[in-house]
């Protein structure tokens, strides 16, 4: 497995071809899992001849480790298929994230929703994850939620939820900074206190997106929605979590209305500027 | 661990798995009213009340199980327009959530849902073309053809008596629209060199098969000899059977020339010996 370093960029279907032909200058690529689970399908067969050419991160959305079923049949079918194709696709990292998608062996929801931060939802969580590292036989990354909602039962911040994870299961963290802010606007925190509250050591891979602003009942909320360029917020809190956490392999995310590679490109451009003045302004 | 800042409400201990259950209830149950979410006391409603918080997840799920329809009926959504396919794909997802993570298996009820969606009535060709659409996408997903050494033939003593293997990425559509035509046109790229007149009362049937070359997933309009000689292929007959089934729906059908063709394009990968006399 190839280790990844500098700014990679999600590798959406659009770009397929571009990447196959032109191989343009990307150190690494990140995947989302679903996508791939026929490993027979067209889609496969695009990555495993863009494969050839870049290292490639397994991104899950649907490990659901936020789940309180205990036999989830349909959790764990889709941990198989997740398994499946990894064993596959051999990529250099995994992640997916601090949410849950499925209640029971019934019903399901696809999209990553979130927890009370509680003793008993710490409990469910770190069980998951290490039953996922178990089966996987290796480490994954949780990525910390963008929410827009907080349960009255949670007694436990989400900084310190996932430092203590972290120490807990052997799991790394994926610092979606965008996320941090998306949450930090909706939520009232402080977003620097998250940073510095997070154990450097554990932060593996950064993600940077872009995000929507809804107005709901008149009142702006912030929503996670991948489909812009990374606002200059985001930017800000970036510099800062470079500084803290080193040159963190970073991805441009990008899931709705994707662009041109161009538009991909010069993100990725923007965010290796800042990791250069960051690091320079350190040996300074 | 430290305790979160946040003010919490002293009240009943819900767990985490019926707080989750009540969660999806909601999301599911299609319009939020006010006094009707299960999670209404369970959260944080002072900024924003429970039915604007929960219909942010809502509207998030939709919106990813949309995209994900999108995908796999790019032309509907361009024939209907991109709001009008996001309006009736709010209605088909109340009635048909996904079960699983892999969303590679979920919209096959997508065309019969148009054909009753009351909106789209009077698109009667809308649901064979979603139906094209559907045998594209799991022909796009489907195992690679193992192709056999077809010197092997020669040795076959009764050819009549094979049963002939098709590729797993086969899919027969029959429409009386000629849902090809409109699939071609509304491709990138699409030349204009059909002539497409679509009345209510189609007279022709057309027959349209699929099938994976490559990376490439063909759509390739044939003869009703050839619908039935596949389809009789796929239904396990034999090959003296599928030679009288195709040669009754076909008048001056040629045996020949569709097996060879077949064959080359890939779309017979093989044989087998017939189990039944």
């Amino acid at each position: 497995m190839e280790k990844i370093k500098g700014v990679g960029l999600g590798l959406r279907h659009k770009h397929f071809q571009e990447f196959i032909e032109n191989k343009p200058e990307v150190p690494w690529l990140e995947v989302h899992t679903e996508n791939f689970f026929s490993q027979h399908s067209t889609s496969s067969k695009y990555l495993a001849k863009i494969r050839q050419d870049y290292p490639i991160s397994a991104h899950c959305v649907g490990l659901s480790v936020g789940s309180a079923a205990i036999a989830c049949p349909v959790r764990e079918q889709h941990l198989q298929q997740i398994k499946k194709t990894i064993d596959w696709l051999q990529p250099s990292m995994v992640s997916d994230h601090l949410s849950w998608s499925a209640s029971d062996g019934v019903h399901y929801l696809p999209d990553l929703l979130p927890i009370p931060y509680t003793e008993e939802a710490f409990e469910v969580v770190t069980k998951n994850i290490n039953h996922v590292q178990d089966v996987l036989q290796r480490q994954i990354l949780i990525e910390n939620p963008s929410s827009y909602l907080r349960f009255n039962d949670s007694t436990i911040l989400e900084w310190d939820f996932l430092s203590v994870l972290s120490k807990t299961t052997g799991c790394g963290l994926l610092l979606d900074v965008n996320n941090i802010y998306v949450s930090a606007f909706n939520h009232g925190f402080d977003a620097l206190t998250y940073l510095e509250s997070l154990p450097v050591e554990a932060v593996k891979e950064i993600h940077l997106a872009g995000y929507s602003i809804d107005i709901i009942e008149g009142k702006e909320v912030y929503i996670d929605t991948h489909g812009q360029k990374v606002y200059d917020g985001v930017w800000q809190l970036y510099e800062k979590a470079i500084e803290r956490f080193g040159a963190v392999p970073t991805l441009i995310e990008w899931d709705t209305d994707v662009p041109e590679l161009s538009v991909l490109l010069a993100e990725k451009k923007k965010a290796e500027v800042i990791i250069a003045k960051v690091l320079s302004e350190q040996v300074a | 661990m430290s305790k979160s800042t946040q003010p919490t409400h002293p009240k009943k201990v819900t767990t985490l798995a019926e707080l989750q259950r009540n969660f999806i209830s909601d999301c599911l149950s299609g319009k939020l009213r006010q006094n009707n979410i299960l999670l209404a006391k369970e959260i944080d409603s002072s900024f924003i009340s429970a039915q604007g918080l929960m219909g942010i997840y809502q509207n998030s799920a939709i919106a990813n199980i949309t995209n994900s329809l999108i995908l796999t009926y790019p032309v509907i959504e361009k024939l209907v327009g991109s709001a009008f396919f996001s309006a009736m794909c709010r209605e088909f997802i109340y009635v048909t959530w996904p079960k699983t993570g892999n969303m590679d298996d979920y919209g096959v009820e997508f065309p019969n849902f148009i054909a009753e969606f009351e909106h789209a009535k009077h698109l009667i060709y809308l649901k064979d073309v979603a139906r094209l659409e559907w045998a594209f996408h799991k022909s796009s997903l489907a195992n690679d053809a193992i192709i056999i050494d077809w010197s092997a033939l020669a040795k076959v003593r009764d050819i009549l008596k094979l049963t002939f293997i098709l590729t797993p990425s086969l899919s027969l559509v029959h429409s009386t629209f000629p849902v090809d035509k409109i699939w071609h046109l509304n491709q990138e790229n699409a030349s204009s060199d059909f002539d497409l007149k679509l009345t209510d009362e189609q007279v022709d049937d057309h027959f349209i098969l699929l099938f994976r070359k490559q990376l490439k997933t063909v759509v390739l309009p044939i003869t009703v000899g050839e619908f039935a000689f596949l389809e009789a292929f796929d239904n396990q007959e034999t090959f003296e059977q599928a030679i009288e089934i195709a040669s009754a729906k076909q008048v001056g059908f040629s045996v020949d020339d569709s097996l060879k063709k077949f064959i080359e394009l890939g779309v017979i990968i093989g044989f087998s010996e017939s189990i039944s006399s």
